[in-house]
């Protein structure tokens, strides 16, 4: 779907120079009625400011303050009122971005109503320490597990952003096209107790500086592949690993454990691959989920309750699935969109964004005093009647690299192993933070390395796979 | 501001959510209070639809509806005040005249309390304004008055029927207050056991003088304006009849008066008995009041026996007759229990006594039930909640069985139809839920709700959440109540963040170090911007299970462990050595001859410089190098990157310097409680927020460094 104004720009002024244009900007004032939504895409090219005048808005879930501009840009995303809001528009090129304001008359006609109902149960289970009940989503204390699953481009992960920024829980991200404050191609869980950035999907990785919004903590795990099919062994240790160290979090940590745990999820259609069901049951029971949100679409809402019918989970509460219809605002995100907002993530991990510039460090190191391990796709040994992975069991998704030419632009994770560890070892370990291949240089044996922090770097093995694709030109 | 349209759909939901509202519920009527409090732009579309529905639904559903129109005026005010005070009249007598006695009982203490300023404000101009308020009184007044005439001419008429008549006693019709709820009601009706009456004492009725009043502890203490007098005791527990008022305790129980009274009643009963004359329940009520009156006449009772006569004889009046204010005596209601049993056993009259509390009651409760019943009701009923804006949730008025004694809802109904203010009514739900005091079965404790604080929480999301089922349709249903949660509940926003924060004193204690948080956060965003910053590395597993999230906290809240570890290791940490960077080309290209590596140059204190380095002869180590090298007594390494208050002590290890930058991201740090310390370190300063870590890292480091060598 190409979308008018959307990545076919010519190349607009930076958003650094935003300034520089604000003679010229353009403001609008929209008001917005109770359940109304203004929608709007911006492409990297130019920026949208919006400012709440009066009434109340959210994005997402999390509330604007009065009065205080929020800068979009490279974003697909709304801002709806439950109470009617006044927003002021502007745009230093009016034309570059897309926008627009849904209207619905009755609150029926709104997928939000349904989402508020499903954020106020949770709330309700939060609360509920033990109660009986055929609804029953609470267990001793541990707060709701909620996954979102659907087709892409159904607003899972904007739900799960709702649910989060609403109810403040521990927020798991099973799908490795996406990051959450980690770049692609990680498995990554965070607890969300306190405002969310919400000018960017999740906010940054935690860095040096003072921040005006709490910085969220993850916990990631390198995957390197793009869906869980491409490696499943891999993807299922994964998961398992996150569950034990986000439930040993869950564990000790009452706050979090109240709140509990909202999962999102990747891309699941049924035609093309049963993996992802396989996949998405491991999740499931991994992480104790006891409500399944299937979001826009029903064949899947029937097959996942055929499939949890009669399951329990390890806390021996019902497994409850429920559908859930998709936002008339979810839009689609085509390739190239996507590419750009995975660079752009990338590149914001190591230089920032406008708002806080970071100093990345660029270190020449031998090949030798690195150690480089790879994932390898390995979708044969797919088995999805395997349900009781045995990591002992299983051969290593990871081998071992000689940098070369191949791993140039890529992105490293360094991970909390030895490098001396066995390949499970390394593949278990959670990420420490990840380098750029700046430059390989085959003829000296020399590797040119962009780190977060100025740092030695060959103590940690670094491991990396075919997702993120390189990024050509990060420092360039 | 809103058009037409919308304020239709609005009054539509508004309306729904009435619906709602079958009972007396503090929450929902709290939650369409604030629905209305934020659609003020709706304000003229909600009164109409509130006082359309007050109009049209049931009358047991009335007084919930009223409760809310209360509601809203004494929280939200203008412009409610002026789109309900139009209808009022018309709203208030139409609903008066459908409900039952308790209600309207209620009805006029809500009127009371329209007419007095709103409790705890500082504006001293009543509820609604006189002229309002006014035309309602006078009309209930006028009402009163001529059904208290008719009653009597009914009497007088009814005894020429029976044609056994005693002389009616010649009391001229008590002379009307301008209180519409007659004080001397309260506690007969109590004891009568009416539900609606049991919170009375939290209810929005009275103030001072007349407030104290209602409030009679089972063991009389200290009431100061209302004689609470002890019916065994000396002090006998007798009110002069009305019109004496709250006047001091009388010396005595005047038989005359009490047979006069007993006289009334019986008049009353025979007209009852006249008009249904297969009512069993009227011939038991009437034997039982001959029987008492002989009793009366031939028997010389004790002092305690005739308050207990009296308290009987002045719930009957509230049964018998149309308006309690011609109850002719303010009784006061203080029996204790050993007192209230006393005469079933001790006197002669007993028998009597205790036929005539059977017939009244016209129920199968014993009289020990009852009088326990009527003794425990007043036990607790603190004077705080008169504070209360609205009135708060009463018990739900049961729908009652076999109404024995209509006589007064009726009347009621046709003293305003006679006084024109009433078109001919549907007499239905009035007469169906004419209360029968006496059929309240008896309460097992308590019956006064618990007094709740004035500015109450928000209402549990579990009540407001128990109809949503994970169901399409049913998640698909707007629900307006739960909006707010989202909102208003949650507190006043703040205004840099968009965060809300509790209006109750801790949500101001956070929102005030949240805005001192914010306060830092920005002047050090400022500062920093002066410095380079860097991603820092994420923290392992481990410590990621181990960190809690801390909110607006700058250095953090130390745990118990944290702090011991924090403290600990700041003592042993020798002062940052730093020197300021070389001017010399030459030098500043140097590297540390121990390690080879560069110099962190970082700024601190205005000026760049060199961390961790130390200038020995004409060369620069690293300041840890060097004591390292030669043998520095310290175990201590200094942080070579941005150590902060993560320096822990560390065994002196080849690996160490790049294990220690590794394992301080910089993020990390805990700021030293020390501010001499943090301003050493330009890192540390800048940690806006902190992640706790209540684990020693140190046993987890030195594990690892242990699998490194």
């Amino acid at each position: 779907m190409s979308i008018p104004g959307l990545g076919y720009i010519a190349p607009a002024p930076p958003p650094g120079s935003a300034a520089a244009a604000a003679a010229l900007v353009e403001t609008t004032t929209i008001k917005l009625e109770p359940f109304w939504e203004y929608r709007f895409e911006v492409p990297a090219s130019t920026t949208l400011t919006v400012r709440l005048v009066s009434g109340t808005a959210e994005k997402d879930g999390t509330e604007l303050a009065p009065n205080t501009p929020y800068v979009f840009t490279r974003l697909k995303s709304k801002i709806n009122t439950w109470q009617t809001c006044e927003l002021e528009i502007t745009s230093p090129n009016p034309d570059g971005y897309h926008a627009y304001v849904s209207k619905p008359t009755t609150p029926d006609q709104t997928s939000l109503v349904s989402y508020l109902n499903l954020h106020m149960k949770l709330e309700a289970a939060r609360t509920q320490h033990r109660s009986s009940g055929e609804n029953n989503i609470s267990a001793a204390g541990m707060g709701p597990r909620v996954l979102v699953c659907g087709p892409v481009n159904t607003g899972k992960t904007t739900l799960v952003r709702m649910l989060t920024a609403w109810g403040q829980p521990m927020v798991i991200n099973t799908d490795p096209t996406h990051g959450m404050l980690s770049p692609p191609g990680t498995l990554s869980a965070s607890v969300f107790a306190t405002i969310m950035d919400i000018t960017t999907e999740w906010g940054g990785t935690p860095s040096s500086g003072p921040t005006a919004i709490p910085v969220k903590l993850p916990l990631s795990y390198m995957y390197g592949l793009r869906t869980p099919e491409e490696n499943p062994k891999l993807y299922r240790a994964l998961v398992s690993r996150l569950a034990a160290a986000t439930t040993s979090r869950l564990a000790e940590d009452p706050e979090v454990r109240k709140s509990g745990m909202v999962l999102d999820t990747g891309d699941l259609s049924l035609t093309t691959n049963p993996a992802g069901y396989e996949a998405l049951a491991h999740v499931v029971s991994e992480f104790s989920v006891n409500l399944v949100v299937a979001l826009g679409s029903e064949r899947i809402t029937a097959d996942l309750t055929r499939r949890f019918a009669g399951q329990k989970t390890t806390l021996g509460e019902e497994i409850v699935v429920m559908g859930l219809e998709k936002s008339g605002g979810a839009v689609e995100r085509d390739a190239s969109f996507m590419q750009g907002v995975t660079e752009a993530a990338i590149k914001e991990y190591f230089f920032g964004d406008v708002r806080r510039n970071l100093s990345p460090h660029t270190q020449s190191v031998p090949f030798d005093a690195v150690t480089i391990w790879k994932v390898v796709e390995d979708s044969t040994t797919a088995s999805s009647d395997d349900d009781y992975y045995d990591p002992a069991a299983s051969e290593t998704s990871l081998e071992k690299v000689e940098p070369s030419l191949a791993m140039a632009s890529c992105l490293l994770a360094v991970v909390y192993a030895n490098v001396h560890d066995d390949p499970d070892t390394i593949r278990d370990a959670n990420v420490m933070g990840y380098v750029w291949v700046a430059g390989v240089d085959e003829a000296k044996r020399k590797l040119k390395l962009t780190a977060p922090v100025p740092t030695r770097l060959g103590d940690r093995p670094m491991v990396f796979g075919n997702y993120p694709e390189p990024v050509i030109g990060l420092t360039g | 501001m809103a058009s037409y349209q919308e304020s239709e759909h609005f009054a539509e939901d508004f309306r729904e959510a009435l619906e709602d509202l079958q009972v007396n519920n503090r929450y929902d009527i709290q939650n369409l209070t604030m629905i209305a409090r934020e659609n003020t732009e709706h304000a003229l579309a909600i009164a109409q639809t509130l006082q359309n529905h007050i109009k049209r639904v049931a009358s047991h559903k009335k007084l919930p509806s009223l409760y809310v129109l209360d509601s809203i005026i004494k929280n939200v005010g203008t412009p409610y005040t002026l789109f309900f005070g139009k209808r009022l009249f018309e709203t208030y007598m139409d609903a008066y005249a459908s409900v039952d006695m308790p209600t309207r009982r209620k009805m006029d203490e809500m009127l009371k309390t329209w007419k007095e300023p709103i409790p705890g404000s500082i504006d001293t101009r009543p509820v609604f304004p006189p002229d309002v308020t006014r035309p309602i009184e006078n009309a209930l007044i006028k009402a009163r008055t001529s059904a208290m005439a008719a009653q009597q001419q009914h009497y007088r008429n009814e005894q020429q029927l029976l044609g056994r008549g005693r002389p009616m006693p010649q009391q001229p019709p008590v002379p009307y207050r301008n209180t519409p709820t007659p004080p001397n009601v309260r506690p007969s009706s109590q004891a009568s056991g009416y539900p609606g009456n049991h919170s009375n004492g939290a209810g929005p009725f009275g103030p001072p003088p007349q407030a104290p009043s209602q409030y009679h502890q089972h063991q009389n203490i200290n009431m100061p304006t209302r004689p609470t007098p002890q019916p065994s005791a000396s002090m006998p527990a007798f009110q002069p009849p009305y019109p004496g008022g709250y006047g001091m305790p009388q010396p005595g129980i005047s038989v005359d008066a009490l047979n006069n009274d007993i006289q009334q009643l019986i008049a009353a009963s025979k007209a009852e008995f006249a008009r249904s004359p297969h009512d069993p329940s009227i011939q038991t009520r009437l034997k039982a009041l001959l029987d008492l009156q002989s009793i009366l006449q031939t028997q010389n009772l004790p002092q305690d026996q005739l308050v207990l006569i009296k308290n009987r004889i002045a719930e009957l009046a509230v049964t018998i007759r149309a308006t309690p204010a011609q109850t002719p005596y303010t009784c006061t209601y203080s029996t204790s229990r050993s007192s209230s049993s006393s005469p079933f056993s001790s006197s002669g009259s007993a028998e009597g006594f205790h036929r005539f509390s059977i017939g009244f009651r016209c129920s199968g409760c014993s009289a020990g039930k009852k009088f326990c019943h009527t003794t425990s009701i007043y036990t607790s009923a603190p004077p705080a909640t008169m504070a209360i804006r609205s009135p708060p949730p009463q018990r739900v008025e049961l729908p009652k069985p076999a109404a024995p004694a209509p006589s007064d809802a009726l009347s009621l109904m046709e003293m305003l139809r006679k006084a024109g203010m009433i078109p001919p009514p549907s007499t239905g739900p009035s007469s169906g839920s004419t209360p029968a005091p006496n059929h309240m079965p008896p309460m097992p404790s308590l019956p006064f709700p618990l007094p709740r604080p004035v500015v109450s929480g928000p209402p549990t999301v579990e009540n407001m959440t128990s109809d949503i089922t994970f169901t399409a349709s049913s998640l698909k249903q707007f629900r307006p109540h739960l909006v707010p949660l989202l909102f208003e509940s949650l507190g006043t926003q703040c205004t840099q963040c968009g965060r809300r924060f509790k209006n109750d004193a801790e949500g101001k204690k956070k929102k005030t170090a949240h805005m001192d948080w914010h306060f830092k956060v920005n002047q050090r965003i400022a500062e920093a911007d002066k410095a380079g910053q860097n991603r820092g590395w994420l923290v392992d597993e481990h410590d990621w299970v181990g960190t809690r999230e801390t909110i607006d906290v700058i250095g953090g809240v130390p745990t118990a462990q944290a702090a011991a570890t924090q403290g600990g290791s700041v003592a042993k940490l020798p002062k940052m050595q730093y020197i300021p960077v070389p001017d010399d080309p030459v030098l500043l290209n140097s590297v540390c001859p121990i390690c080879q590596e560069k110099f962190k140059q970082v700024y601190l204190d205005e000026e760049w410089v060199w961390e961790d380095a130390l200038e020995v002869g004409d060369r620069i180590y690293h300041a840890s190098c060097h004591r390292e090298a030669t043998g520095g007594s310290s175990t201590v390494a200094a942080v070579k990157y941005g150590g902060g208050g993560r320096a822990t002590p560390e065994p002196v290890l080849g690996k160490r310097k790049a294990e220690v930058s590794l394992y301080h991201p910089s993020f990390l740090y805990m700021s030293p409680p020390k501010r001499t310390h943090t301003s050493l370190l330009f890192n540390s300063r800048s940690t806006d927020h902190v992640f706790l870590k209540q684990d020693d890292l140190t046993s987890l480091r030195a594990g690892k460094l242990k699998m490194e060598v």
